[in-house]
């Protein structure tokens, strides 16, 4: 009897593991083919999807790459999402920690108005907004930087306000006895504490930012600063009309997601943490 | 203590209240206003804008666009199916996951990674499986299986939207899987123990402990599926670009502009306020529904 039972609970593991492999086998089955056609021709591509490509040439890369102006592309991405996730986490700790110390209507009403703008899809706000960054010279990458700070303060506000309620006066209150002014206080003192929140803010806000399409495509258009993302979708909708050029579309995707890949493989740890808490926390 | 919160609390708030008045607050105030007037992006058609109220004009034209309501109902079906297929993936991995030890942080990995990839990205990927890889070798009439639903799925209505739910379910599910998981951790596992010794079976163990138990994770993978799928937008445009009828809401809002000249950006503005307040009601109507539905313990 107790042999059975044993011998059961292997059989549903072993189970357990085939089906897991197969789902994960499944989800990198996309990268895979990714990997596969960035080193193949067009007709190589649409004849032998599945297979190694036959001679392995850097060609289609390298033309990706200057394609769609990767270095600059990607500097591009990089200045306008560290800037945004910056400015998120200043403005909305300091905000966050400011409406949880200090309760009065207004700090009530702040919070009530961060926290229902959630509701805001940025289709409601997108095109009063183009023509306002417009009348103010902002429809650039300053101007991206703004917004995307602006939309990121909601959510930050909202797990930090969160946090720091649970974070005792106490040690805030032996900073302003050993005379440490409000900003000493709140970025020696206070900040260390809600590292975790940081995180948090940091990946939530960084993987759409990074990832995002249309303010980008609203805001530069077809300028000449474009962003990875945009670089990607205009690769593909000018040539695309004459059928899909596959031979440039995937080693662009693939030069294209790859800074994204690295980073999340070196922090993974702190990405499943930040969703995890983040979602607890809302 | 108080006095010294009291005298900086303006100062510390400013910078985000500000911002947000800019990016937010005023564009939503000026864009429903702006959805009651002929606005045409630039201008507005009557000359002033107080010169160019036309009343519920923009309403009433966007609900007769055949395209917009079609979008409307194309969204609607998508995210139902959508919300229930990922909801199942996601649990299924986090409750396999829970019963295996080895190897769990890199199966979860594995598939949380598509989240990474950008939806724009990934879903050029996509086109060419459901448009080279599913039609022409697994699905063809000499490939796998012939399944002929499986083949052409971007250039059908009906089939695009499986296409976009095939899609997002491998984009989204390891996401949602990470909250399920971190709901199953948070059961007691006393509990369990209860319900075996009272003699439950694994089925109704899940039924009667689990399922209960995961509501809280359940309404926030809910809130945020919901609200995900019904402003789909970059998936949408990388596989079908809103061809042969299969614009979601988004897309629609954004193609408004495009499909008449000069731009009628007063009708666009009105279905985004349609949009809103659609987003706003589902999202505030379930949360209050699976609330309800939670226990505590």
């Amino acid at each position: 009897m107790k042999g059975s039972v044993f011998f059961r609970k292997r059989v549903v593991r072993a189970i357990l593991y085939i089906g897991l492999t197969a789902l994960a086998l499944y989800t990198l089955m996309p990268l895979l083919f990714l990997l596969l056609n960035s080193f193949k021709g067009q007709a190589e591509i649409i004849r032998n999807p599945l297979a190694p490509p036959q001679n392995f040439t850097l060609e289609y890369l390298i033309r990706a790459y200057q394609e769609i102006h990767f270095p600059k592309a990607l500097g591009y991405t990089v200045l306008i999402t560290l800037f945004s996730l910056a400015f998120i986490v200043l403005f909305s700790s300091l905000c966050g920690w400011a409406i949880t110390r200090h309760k009065s209507r207004a700090s009530t009403v702040i919070y009530l108005v961060f926290v229902a703008a959630m509701l805001i899809p940025f289709q409601a706000v997108m095109y009063p907004l183009m023509n306002l960054m417009d009348r103010v010279g902002l429809k650039n990458i300053p101007g991206l930087i703004v917004m995307y700070t602006g939309f990121g303060l909601s959510l930050s506000i909202f797990l930090y306000s969160g946090f720091f309620k649970s974070v005792p006066r106490a040690i805030e209150e032996a900073g302003f006895i050993d005379g440490a002014n409000i900003f000493q206080t709140f970025f020696l003192l206070v900040f260390p504490l809600v590292k975790s929140t940081t995180v948090t803010v940091l990946i939530l806000n960084g993987m759409w930012i990074w990832n995002d399409y249309l303010l980008p495509y609203l805001t530069l258009g077809t300028s000449e600063s474009r962003t990875l993302v945009l670089e990607l979708f205009y690769a593909k909708m000018t040539a695309g009309q004459f059928g899909n050029p596959w031979e440039l579309i995937f080693p662009a995707v693939l030069i294209s997601v790859l800074p994204m890949v690295i980073v999340f493989l070196c922090l993974q740890k702190y990405f499943v943490k930040g969703v995890s808490e983040g979602a607890i926390k809302s | 203590m108080e006095r010294y919160y009291k005298k900086w609390f303006y100062l510390l708030v400013l910078p985000a209240v500000l911002l947000f008045v800019f990016v937010i607050g005023l564009p939503f105030v000026i864009g429903t206003i702006y959805s009651f007037t002929s606005w045409r992006g630039t201008y507005f058609a009557g000359g002033t804008l107080s010169e160019s109220f036309v009343g519920l004009e923009n309403y009433i034209q966007a609900f007769s666009d055949e395209q917009f309501i079609h979008s409307m109902i194309y969204t609607t079906a998508y995210t139902l199916v959508a919300v229930v297929a990922i909801n199942i993936v996601a649990l299924s991995f986090a409750l396999m996951l829970g019963r295996i030890k080895r190897g769990v942080g890199l199966y979860r990995t594995v598939f949380f990674l598509p989240n990474m990839l950008g939806g724009l990205a990934m879903g050029f990927i996509w086109q060419f499986i459901f448009q080279v890889v599913y039609t022409d070798l697994l699905f063809s009439p000499d490939g796998l299986f012939h399944v002929e639903f499986l083949r052409f799925m971007t250039q059908d209505t009906t089939k695009a939207l499986f296409a976009l739910v095939i899609m997002t379910v491998w984009q989204s599910a390891g996401y949602m899987m990470l909250i399920y998981i971190s709901g199953l951790n948070s059961i007691p596992g006393e509990l369990y123990e209860a319900a075996e010794i009272d003699g439950a079976g694994p089925i109704r163990k899940f039924f009667t402990v689990t399922l209960p138990l995961l509501m809280p994770s359940i309404t926030i993978v809910l809130f945020l599926t919901l609200a995900n799928s019904f402003k789909l937008l970059d998936q949408n445009i990388a596989l079908t670009n809103g061809d042969f009828n299969t614009r979601l809401m988004a897309l629609q809002i954004l193609r408004t502009i495009q499909d008449k000249t000069p731009p009628n950006y007063g009708v666009a503005q009105a279905q985004a306020v349609v949009f809103f307040v659609i987003v706003a009601v589902i999202s505030l109507f379930q949360v209050s529904l699976t609330r309800r539905k939670e226990v505590e313990y």
